[in-house]
C-alpha cells in the first residue's frame, strides 16, 4: 500500500469516526440531556491513539527509496479531487434547497447551525475525495499521459 | 472503430533478470510498487517517460517491453 492509498484509508476511516462522534454527542446533548465525560475522555484518547498510530502508518515506507508519489498516483488524485469537488457543489445546492423549504426565503439560522452545516460539507467531501481514491486503485487507475 | 490496448512483457523480463522483484523495479523506474502491478496486469497504460524508463531498468528496447495491441469492435 502505498502513501496515497493509506491516507484515503486514513480519511475513510477519520470520516467514519467524526460522523460516529457527532452520533453519540448528538445522543448526549439531545436525548439524554447530559455529558457522559468519562466515555467522552476514553473517546477522545482512542482517538488520539488511533491518529498517531495512523500516522506512524502513513509515513512507514516499503523500501527506503521508494517514491512517495508518482505519476499514476497523481491521475488519480486529481480525479478524486474533481469528483469531491462537484460533490461539494452538489451539497452547498442541495443544502441551500433544503433550508429554502425548511425555513423560508428569508428566515435564518444560528451561527453553530451554519457552522455545523460546513463541518458536514467538509468531511463529506473528505469522503468522497477517500473513496473515489480507492474506487480508482481497486479499477486499475486509468490511463497515463505524455 | 478500432480500440487499443497495451500489452507487456514485464512479468517476463522480470524473471529473466535475475527475479527481479516489482519493489526493485520500482524502485529503478521511480514509481511505486502498486503502479508496476497495475502496468503488469494491463490494468494501467503508462506515460512514454515511464514506459522509457521501465525499458531502460531492463536495458532493452522498448518494444520489447510494451506492444500495442488493436482489437476490432
Amino acid at each position: 500500500m502505498n502513501k496515497t492509498q493509506k491516507s484515503a484509508w486514513f480519511g475513510l476511516v477519520a470520516t467514519l469516526a467524526f460522523l460516529l462522534l457527532s452520533l453519540f454527542l448528538f445522543i448526549e446533548i439531545a436525548i439524554l440531556k447530559k455529558m457522559l465525560l468519562p466515555m467522552n475522555l476514553l473517546g477522545a484518547t482512542l482517538l488520539f491513539g488511533l491518529g498517531v498510530a495512523s500516522v506512524i502508518f502513513i509515513c512507514k515506507k516499503q523500501s527506503p527509496i521508494e517514491v512517495e508519489t508518482d505519476e499514476r498516483d497523481k491521475l488519480i488524485q486529481t480525479r478524486a479531487i474533481v469528483v469531491s469537488f462537484i460533490s461539494v457543489g452538489l451539497l452547498l445546492a442541495l443544502t441551500c434547497l433544503i433550508l429554502r423549504f425548511v425555513i423560508g426565503i428569508s428566515g435564518t439560522i444560528t451561527v453553530w447551525e451554519f457552522t455545523l452545516i460546513n463541518f458536514f460539507v467538509f468531511y463529506v467531501a473528505l469522503l468522497v475525495y477517500s473513496v473515489a481514491v480507492l474506487i480508482q486503485y481497486g479499477r486499475g487507475g486509468g490511463d497515463g499521459k505524455g | 472503430m478500432a480500440r487499443g490496448e497495451v500489452r507487456n512483457n514485464i512479468r517476463r523480463l522480470r524473471f529473466e533478470n535475475g527475479e527481479m522483484t516489482q519493489q526493485q523495479l520500482a524502485d529503478k523506474a521511480g514509481v511505486t510498487r502498486q503502479t508496476i502491478i497495475a502496468i503488469e496486469a494491463s490494468k494501467y497504460a503508462p506515460s512514454l517517460t515511464l514506459a522509457f524508463k521501465i525499458a531502460k531498468a531492463f536495458d532493452v528496447p522498448i518494444g520489447e517491453v510494451f506492444q500495442y495491441q488493436q482489437d476490432s469492435l
